[in-house]
């Protein structure tokens, strides 16, 4: 069904699939392309809050397909900037774009040295993936 | 635990998105649910169904039997006519929903739910003692597609030897396709217009005709459609999902089925009790429920009015053809009047919905079997 999964170099990763990518004072959030893949026809997103201080691990939002309801924990800890309005009405941009169109919040980060040791390189990312196919 | 196989599964694992469904390796979708939700509003798809209970009852008594186990009249059939009911315990819960088509006085084909294959039988089984019936267990040996959609009809005639608009809504009949000889009958879990084939003398070790049938299917234009379009396409048709909407412990009056059930019959399963509720009236019902504001409504969730609970989504989701979400509960009585307002919790937020009619949720005049044909 999944034909080739992309893991984007530069970026961190969770083993619940969200990506966290540094841009200059401010850290981009959103999941990776094994998760849109998995979930199929993204059909709602819930956004993290504006302003909103979040930790890393915590749900903070949601991504929803047909059939299935996939919590959004936060990659990383600090304070959300923007988030990406665009995808209430095209939730669907997580499935095409999920590293670039896709992303779904923009956050200052508090805690990035001590949060990026918990994070996976796209090397460690692609052998986490490799584990869970059958 | 291997999975069970069906008729269609050696088209599912190569093109499917296969799952374990209730025991049975079966597929979510092919393409993706929404366009195959799409076809079967728009045109045709089918759907493996194999999976479903089918038995055939027959013996002198197979009315009076078939009289005493379903809520409906099955004494008013004749042959070649079916009819959706439900079997009730002696306290009125439901034991399962189904059709019954009369092939002949005294032979009747029995279609149930997949997820209760094993308890409608022993069901049937143990209420057929003091009636002269005999019950064979078809489902391994027929297979069984559901092809569904406005454009149903013109596309199974490219590979029927005869017209299968000869046969009526809710009627079963011999029909040839693909040269096999199968039963079609008018009926479907989608809404639309359509067709549930059985392929019979078919083992589901060795199905080469339901393969072929499928196969021919597909080539004439039809849409492979899994599970998901399948929940999604009952659930805007205001459909009942077994397990979800209707159970042991729900009774037919309060899910909205009193139209299946013949209190007139002088004697059925659960009647008794049912003669109670209906005098003492139910104090819920089950309403449809259409979001205001953005969200998904799922299976549990809860719905309330302010401050106070009211009840559980049983049925939820997104609603392709009405770009809407939509929900079934089980909700007090006094809010089964369209228009009232509630919310959903959706994690930690209110989402404000509204009662709508749901059976079914869209347009009859657009969608649906009934629509204007143009």
């Amino acid at each position: 069904m999944t034909d080739e999964v992309k893991v984007e170099n530069g970026l961190f990763y969770t083993s619940e699939h969200e990506w966290a990518k540094p841009s200059g004072e401010f850290v981009i959030i959103g999941v990776s392309d094994y998760a849109q893949a998995q979930l199929h026809e993204i059909v709602y997103v819930e956004l993290p809050k504006k302003d909103a201080s979040i930790a890393q691990g915590e749900a903070i939002g949601a991504v929803e397909s047909v059939k299935a309801v996939s919590d959004f924990y936060s990659p990383i800890t600090g304070t959300v900037v923007e988030v990406n309005d665009a995808l209430l009405d095209s939730p669907e941009k997580i499935n095409s774009d999920p590293y670039g169109e896709g992303w779904i919040a923009k956050v200052k980060p508090s805690n990035w040295e001590a949060n990026v040791t918990k994070l996976m390189d796209a090397e460690k990312y692609k052998q986490h993936i490799a584990t869970l196919k059958h | 635990m291997e999975l069970r196989k069906t008729h269609i599964y050696q088209y599912h694992v190569e093109h499917g998105n296969v799952v374990d469904f209730g025991g049975f390796a079966m597929p979510v979708w092919y393409e993706g649910i929404i366009p195959e939700h799409k076809a079967v509003r728009e045109a045709c798809g089918i759907f493996d169904t194999s999976h479903m209970g089918r038995v055939y009852t027959e013996g002198p008594e197979v009315v009076k039997f078939l009289d005493y186990v379903d809520s409906n009249d099955v004494s008013a059939l004749t042959d070649g006519k079916g009819v959706y009911g439900v079997m009730c315990k002696p306290d009125a819960g439901i034991v399962d929903d189904l059709i019954v088509y009369r092939r002949s006085a005294e032979k009747f084909l029995v279609v149930y739910n997949a997820g209760n294959r094993a308890k409608d039988f022993a069901w049937l089984l143990k209420n057929t003692k003091g009636f002269k019936v005999k019950l064979t267990d078809m489902s391994d040996n027929m297979g069984m597609i559901a092809v569904q959609g406005p454009k149903a009809a013109e596309i199974l005639s490219k590979i029927s030897e005869t017209d299968p608009n000869a046969i009526e809504r809710f009627n079963i009949a011999p029909l040839k396709i693909s040269g096999i000889d199968c039963l079609a009958a008018r009926t479907g879990y989608t809404g639309e217009d359509g067709f549930e084939v059985f392929i019979p003398d078919d083992p589901v070790s060795e199905p080469s005709k339901s393969l072929k049938i499928w196969n021919d299917l597909v080539s004439a234009g039809a849409k492979p459609c899994g599970l998901g379009a399948r929940d999604s396409l009952r659930l805007e048709a205001g459909l009942w999902l077994y397990g979800n909407d209707i159970d042991e412990s729900t009774n037919p009056v309060e899910a909205g089925l009193k139209w299946v059930v013949k209190m007139k019959k002088p004697y059925f399963n659960g009647k008794k009790s049912l003669e109670g509720i209906i005098e003492k009236g139910v104090p819920r019902t089950l309403v449809g429920i259409m979001l205001m504001e953005r969200g998904i409504p799922r299976h549990g969730y809860e719905v309330y009015d302010g401050e106070k609970k009211i009840g559980v989504i049983t049925s939820g989701g997104v609603a392709p053809t009405l770009d809407a979400s939509i929900a079934l509960a089980y909700l007090p009585l006094e809010y089964k009047e369209i228009g009232k307002e509630v919310q959903v919790k959706i994690r930690s937020n209110m989402v404000k919905g509204k009662i709508v009619k749901h059976h079914p949720f869209y347009d009859e005049s657009k969608y649906g079997w009934k629509r204007v044909k143009v």
